[in-house]
């Protein structure tokens, strides 16, 4: 196809040319092309069917409002082709035909529309029962558009911005310039979103005038050559805006170019304030097959002769309903389209330049006339026209049909932001009622269409915003407020809802094929407003969102309906434009907290779990059941990274008071060389932390809590407090200092090695608490613990200095088979000692006394308020709660699976953990039982997973497995 | 199917003046009670009040997942039977709720998460639901586009693979159960908001609602979300409930991708692919307490980094509509269903968080014997509310739950 190749108005490029492979054939098309218009330089008009009815569907807004040019391109499916620009080499394919988009097999469905009335799969398919499964299968093959393959990789690079504005303009027409520029002028900073490739709306395209002569695709050049010169915008062009969230939170994406260095950008915006300068969009006209390809909207028609250099059609009828309908029948026909009549749904009110200019082309124009019929089966042949009380009709043939009701203001990042949204009876366009705090409207949408307007109230709403982010520009903004109250005002709009016609080839909706017919039976069945029909119907709901029917559903509901209040459009939800999940997680890096000493971990061959924020060596070798890790700490000694826990020193006067107030114990008690193991309760009396307390000092004090309370630790205390006004300090060490944890019979002969004070067991025993320098420097806070239940060493060191520690404890343990051991060993060799794990044998239904710790509470500590005493004074009488008890499998050969139930004829509980010990050859482990099945040599049935009826037993034993009396850890 | 169509849930009617029961809230509970309450207790002289319109709650936000393999054996016997019903309703009110059961495929990242996995299937097992762990490569064998390297943030080790689960048309199930229990002479009042509960000696008198005033002895509380301020508000009982924004979103429709319902409680995500195409997917609550139903964007981001992440042929799919509903939480993730205490005729069905819809059609049928009879039936007898005060939680989830600003 010929280009139109020296307009002025052009983005296009004719000298480089592009070319993709559209259905095994290659195409030319031109740097600035979109892949939509340059399948239609190739002459490609169908460019895929629609979703029930397979009609063909070709060009339409150009916008993207609709999944008419949805395509799949370079294995991406529904790309909007008519938005994405072309690149050299594409490939692209049709979707959702079955043979081709021109000859479609399945395109017989059109024809059984009779069968498919609004919300027809309810009411059929179900009877009798057995089809529903296959029919479903075949609904699933029939519905949805694109393709993608479970092994796609998306390629390309996504990345991410988070920016700070003062001003940020939603829009890059003259409004959003000029906006832009007025809020720049005071200094602030600004951002400039535009969704198209390129600045200007919808002066880029057009011809017509500015007051004083110049052309508005000049004015739309001028305004943006002075943007990008001025240093405090940031202008982002192809970077459609998505959402708008509390306190003008903006989203974005952009579309990288081709030295971009990314794919596509996510761009999240803090703006004090927002100017609005989206335009306007046009509103569908109903009548029937008013989706033919060859019916086009006016904005289409025109951008594709002027933007792209493709007279849209050979012969054109226009029905139209506003002034840039007319103004682009004048300008086509300048450029060389054959007009065969323009009807103009008003009776009246035209611009009489307009209609003078169209009389001295010899345009035929009728007045107060409207489409009612496009004709040809898969392209446009003829049209009817009709007046719109529906009394008289004549044809027009033509290829082209240029339908627009009118125009209709792109509302959507109002509504995002939570405006009421109201209708304005004079220009019939959904308007804010109330607008959002800090967001103002400028040019189109506002319902004006005067350039010089549009201009003045684009530099209005800037001033005011910039105004609104702190700038004293109030003068301005009252000098600026009067003059474009001198100028013309929002016109008057077309209000005509539909067509003479019936609807039953009229579509609501493109996306789902939606007809008028349907929403009519939509409504007699009940779904009497927008928001219901929308459901029960299927209308905006499809790839293009409200964009098509999103004006015309709520007037056509009140129409038909007669209703007398005031219609209501449907909600709109973000993402305004439908964006990748690639562009939504940009870099999508993991973020985990990883221990100093990490890698030397890894580099042990260390096998790493997340557990909670933190990455943990679960495993050393591929055994999982650890044997030899266990049996080290067992026999030799074995080094456990545990700087995880969570570390916290508090003090203050009141500093005690807290600990009372969240432990169960008696904190009074914490002494300075000894360590106190207690707990914390919330208010059901459920365990939910535990941990060592030790006392450094007066109101002094160092506690820890498990891995993943340490999060949470500060506010909890500071949430139990809260009343009290009492004075201390919490301070997170959690990740200034790490832990290892040394362990086995050969530990001391270690620890002797690289301190020295006195390590023996009189002058540091179980439970106590030391602080020493290793090697003259390194500041070490020691806790003589017994999880494991060895004798044990935890050594708190400042996190900078835990590999050199860890470090020096490899080099001197070597000689005594010092080796890591990780979380599972860990596990296993406590379970053998009964010392539970948080959440592995406590749950939601276990208190502090369920599982064992009751020793732990102090009753008589009333005034502390201890959280959770109330509930555990009351559990003290409560029957039949689970409890935690000791339990050996009759056959030692057989552990029961962690998680398995112990039954009757009801669940009665289930196993917690359970081992079969390498120390004792025992099947052992911990399981919470009903009270009633707790006592010493109960025989419990345990019911396994895929146990086909056999159950395997167990009896309660008491605990703990290994070492009762506690010698290995306290020597 | 071509006949004349009349409205779905009758005509509109007058609001009299007095009904044998009022449920307040047009939603699944609501709906599924008035329908069994009409169909099966002969107590056809009920009043539901909408104060917008039927499904506008939770009822039509929600991602329409069932499944019957909960943890504990008070729920696993309600949800079973709620999951049995839905081609029996399917038939009953010959209205197409569309069950797709597929499957839900349970992912698990730990070991320590197929442990507390396998009790959740030896429950099911034990209570005749069909149940299983499958390993990573299993659960690849039935979601090909799963991501089971090693490489991502939460490696999969495996799943709880529930094969008679899926989804049901969230929307279908409200029109059909309102179509049921209407042709059954059950009133159903759109835009009518209840405003206050009255009551005298002890008992339940009446509602008032914005369209006058209804005298009563019998009311049921079931508006989703809102129950817990109603309560509050208009009897003055603290109910433990925590209201928070869920949200869920949908991708442009695709052909067949997803023939599971696939979650991660790692990645705090599920998706599922609906009849339509769309792959509708979801995460956690917001984690602060609010009644907004507000998107953020924090939300839809985290959602494409999780779905980038195990399910990465969707990087190449874009999202197309995100959106907010409530979910009302308890402490122990089990609902509240109670009545006559502490005001006789006071029935409350709340505290369903997200997972109300899966559940609706049973506790519709045992609400409604509860209500006629004033008696609780045994299989609801574990979600009293008086629990809470005891401090007995039913255990529902392992690890213990919060959603106050301690959280
Ligand atoms: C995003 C999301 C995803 C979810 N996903 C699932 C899922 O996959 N599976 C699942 O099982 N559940 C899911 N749920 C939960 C489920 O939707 C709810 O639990 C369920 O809708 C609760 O039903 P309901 O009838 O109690 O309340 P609703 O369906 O919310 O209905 C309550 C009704 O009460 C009305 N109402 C409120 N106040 C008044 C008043 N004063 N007077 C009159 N009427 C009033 C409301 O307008 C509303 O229509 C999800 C929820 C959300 C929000």
């Amino acid at each position: 196809m010929n280009r139109l190749n020296q307009l002025p108005t052009l983005r296009i490029d004719p000298a480089v040319n592009h070319s993709l492979t559209y259905r095994g054939r290659t195409y030319q098309g031109v740097a600035g092309d979109t892949v939509a218009t340059a399948l239609f330089a190739n002459g490609v008009r169908i460019f895929g069917r629609s979703l029930k009815y397979h009609r063909p569907r070709g060009l339409y807004s150009l916008d993207g409002e609709c999944s008419n040019t949805c395509m799949e391109v370079d294995g991406i499916p529904n790309v909007r082709a008519e938005n994405t620009l072309l690149e050299n080499g594409m490939t692209v394919k049709e979707q959702n035909v079955k043979g081709s988009a021109e000859r479609d097999w399945l395109g017989f469905m059109d024809k059984l529309d009779w069968m498919m009335p609004a919300g027809f799969y309810y009411k059929i398919m179900h009877k009798p029962a057995a089809i529903w499964p296959m029919a479903m299968k075949q609904i699933r093959k029939a519905a949805g558009l694109g393709i993608i393959s479970a092994d796609h990789k998306m390629k390309g690079r996504y990345d991410e911005q988070f920016l700070k504005a003062e001003v940020t303009v939603i829009g890059g027409g003259a409004a959003g310039m000029a906006a832009a520029l007025a809020a720049a002028q005071s200094g602030r900073r600004v951002i400039l979103l535009e969704s198209r490739p390129h600045l200007g709306g919808c002066f880029d395209y057009r011809v017509s005038t500015t007051s004083d002569g110049t052309p508005l695709h000049e004015r739309a050049r001028q305004l943006a050559e002075k943007v990008k010169q001025t240093t405090n915008i940031r202008l982002f062009e192809h970077t459609s805006m998505v959402g708008a969230y509390n306190n003008n939170l903006i989203t974005a994406f952009q579309v990288g170019k081709a030295d971009d260095g990314f794919t596509e950008c996510y761009i999240e915006i803090r703006s004090d304030s927002v100017v609005v300068a989206t335009g306007c969009i046009e509103r569908p006209l109903l009548f029937d097959n008013n989706e033919r390809p060859g019916v086009m909207q006016v904005g289409c028609a025109h951008r594709l002769a002027r933007t792209y250099g493709l007279l849209p059609g050979n012969a054109a009828v226009f029905s139209v309903g506003h002034n840039p309908g007319l103004e682009a029948a004048v300008d086509l026909f300048d450029l060389g389209l054959k007009i065969n009549c323009v009807a103009d749904i008003r009776e009246d009110g035209q611009d009489p330049a307009l209609l003078l200019a169209l009389t001295e082309r010899k345009i035929p124009v009728l007045k107060g006339w409207v489409a009612t019929k496009a004709h040809g089966s898969k392209m446009v042949q003829k049209a009817t026209l009709c007046t719109i009380d529906g009394m008289v009709k004549r044809q027009f043939s033509c290829d082209l049909l240029v339908a627009s009701a009118g125009l209709t203001p792109v509302s959507g990042p109002f509504i995002l932001a939570q405006a009421i949204m109201g209708y304005d009876d004079h220009t019939g366009y959904f308007l804010p009622d109330q607008l959002p705090e800090k967001m103002f409207p400028a040019g189109r949408i506002t319902g004006i269409n005067d350039p010089d307007a549009i201009e003045t109230s684009g530099r209005l709403a800037g001033l005011e915003a910039a105004s609104a982010a702190g700038a004293d520009l109030w003068t301005k903004v009252a000098e600026t407020r009067n003059a474009l109250a001198a100028m013309p005002g929002p016109e008057r709009g077309c209000k005509l809802v539909i067509a003479p016609v019936k609807g039953r080839k009229s579509f609501i909706c493109f996306d789902e094929d939606a007809t008028v017919k349907s929403v009519k039976q939509a409504i007699d069945q009940g779904f009497d407003v927008p928001e219901l029909v929308k459901r029960f119907a299927g209308v905006g709901l499809g790839p293009g969102q409200g964009g098509i029917p999103g004006h015309n559903l709520p007037l056509f509901v009140a129409k038909y309906t007669a209703s007398k209040e005031t219609p209501k459009p449907t909600t709109v939800r973000p993402p305004l434009v439908p964006a990748f999940i690639a562009t939504y997680a940009g870099y999508n890096h993991h973020m985990f907290k990883r221990t100093p000493i990490h890698h030397s971990q890894k580099a042990d061959g260390g096998i790493f779990r997340n557990i909670g924020v933190w990455q943990r060596a679960r495993y050393f070798t591929a055994d999982v059941d650890c044997k030899e890790e266990i049996l080290n700490v067992r026999n030799n000694v074995g080094m456990l990274d545990a700087s995880t826990l969570g570390k916290f020193r508090i003090h203050g006067p009141d500093a005690l008071k807290a600990l009372q107030r969240v432990y169960v114990s008696d904190m009074g008690k914490a002494g300075k060389d000894r360590i106190k193991y207690s707990a914390m309760c919330n208010d059901d009396g459920c365990v939910i932390d535990d941990g060592v307390v030790v006392k450094r000092g007066e109101n002094d004090y160092y506690f820890t809590t498990s891995t993943g309370r340490a999060g949470q630790t500060a506010e909890w205390i500071r949430y139990h407090t809260r009343y009290d006004n009492w004075d201390f300090h919490l301070v997170n060490l959690t990740d200034a200092m790490g832990v290892i944890n040394l362990s086995g019979p050969n530990a001391r002969k270690v620890l002797t090695k690289v301190v020295d004070i006195d390590l023996s067991n009189e002058a540091f025993p179980f439970s106590g608490y030391r602080e020493f320098y290793i090697q003259d420097t390194i500041f070490t806070r020691a806790l003589r613990l017994g999880f494991v239940g060895e004798l044990s060493y935890e050594l708190h060191v400042p996190s900078s200095y835990m590999q050199a520690v860890w470090d020096l404890l490899t080099e001197a343990g070597k000689a005594f088979g010092i080796r890591n051991f990780g979380v599972e060993a860990q596990n296993v060799l406590r379970m053998e000692k009964g010392h539970i794990i948080l959440g592995q044998e406590s749950e939601q239904r276990t208190n502090l006394l369920d599982v064992g710790l009751g020793f732990l509470w102090d009753r008589s500590k009333t005034v502390a308020r201890t959280v959770g005493a109330v509930a555990l004074r009351q559990a003290a009488n409560d029957t039949g709660r689970l409890t935690l008890v000791g339990i050996r499998m009759e056959d030692d050969a057989r552990p029961a699976r962690d998680g398995s139930l112990i039954v009757d004829n009801k669940v009665r509980g289930y196993v917690a953990t359970m081992r079969r010990s390498f120390t004792s050859g025992e099947a052992v482990g911990m399981a919470l039982v009903e009270s009633q099945l707790a006592g010493a040599g109960t025989r419990l049935e345990i019911f396994e997973d895929e146990c086909n009826g056999v159950r395997i037993y167990a009896r309660v034993v008491p605990m703990p497995f290994y070492d009762p009396e506690g010698e290995r850890m306290k020597s | 199917m071509l006949g004349k169509r009349k409205p779905l849930w009758g005509k509109k009617k007058r609001l009299k003046s007095s009904y044998d029961a009022v449920i307040i809230g047009g939603g699944l509970h609501g709906l599924a009670t008035a329908y069994y309450l009409a169909k099966e207790q002969g107590l056809t002289d009920v009043a539901i009040i909408e104060k917008r319109y039927i499904g506008l709650g939770g009822a039509g936000r929600n991602t329409a997942i069932v499944r019957a393999n909960q943890r504990t054996q008070e729920n696993v016997p309600l949800y079973k039977e709620a999951l049995d019903l839905w081609p029996v309703l399917t038939k009953e009110l010959d209205f197409n709720l569309m069950f797709n059961n597929c499957g839900n495929v349970n992912l698990m990242h730990s070991e320590a998460a197929m442990k507390a996995a396998r009790m959740n299937v030896a429950t099911a097992q034990f209570h005749g639901v069909e149940s299983h762990l499958i390993d990573a490569k299993e659960a690849k064998a039935l979601v090909p586009a799963l991501n089971i390297s090693e490489d991502i943030t939460y490696p999969i080790h495996g799943a709880m693979y529930h094969p008679p689960g899926g989804i049901v048309r969230h929307d279908a199930v409200v029109w059909g159960l309102a179509k049921g229990a209407a042709k059954q002479g059950v009133h159903i009042h759109q835009q009518t908001e209840a405003t206050a509960i009255h009551t005298g000696g002890g008992r339940i008198t009446g509602v008032e609602t914005t369209r006058g005033r209804i005298s009563t002895n019998r009311v049921l509380v079931s508006a989703g979300g809102y129950s817990a301020g109603i309560i509050n508000r208009m009897l003055g009982l603290r109910l433990p409930i925590s209201v928070l924004t869920i949200q869920a979103m949908v991708t442009q429709p695709l052909k067949p991708i997803l023939d599971h319902v696939v979650s991660s409680g790692a990645y705090h995500c599920y998706a599922n692919q609906t009849l339509k195409g769309e792959i509708a997917t979801g995460a956690h609550m917001d984690p602060w307490p609010n009644y907004t139903t507000q998107n953020t964007a924090h939300y839809i981001k985290h959602q494409a980094e999780a779905l980038s992440d195990w399910l990465p042929c969707l990087r190449g799919v874009k999202f197309m509509r995100i959106w907010g509903g409530l979910a009302d939480m308890t402490p122990d993730m089990a609902p509240i269903m109670d009545g006559n205490d502490p005001v006789g005729g006071l029935y409350m069905d709340c505290g369903w968080g997200y997972f109300g819809f899966k559940s609706c059609s049973a506790v519709g049928k045992y609400m409604a014997q509860y209500m006629a009879t004033g008696n609780c039936p045994d299989i609801l007898k574990p979600f009293h509310l008086r629990r809470y005060e005891n401090h007995r939680l039913m255990g529902e989830t392992a690890a213990l739950v919060n959603y106050t600003p301690d959280n």
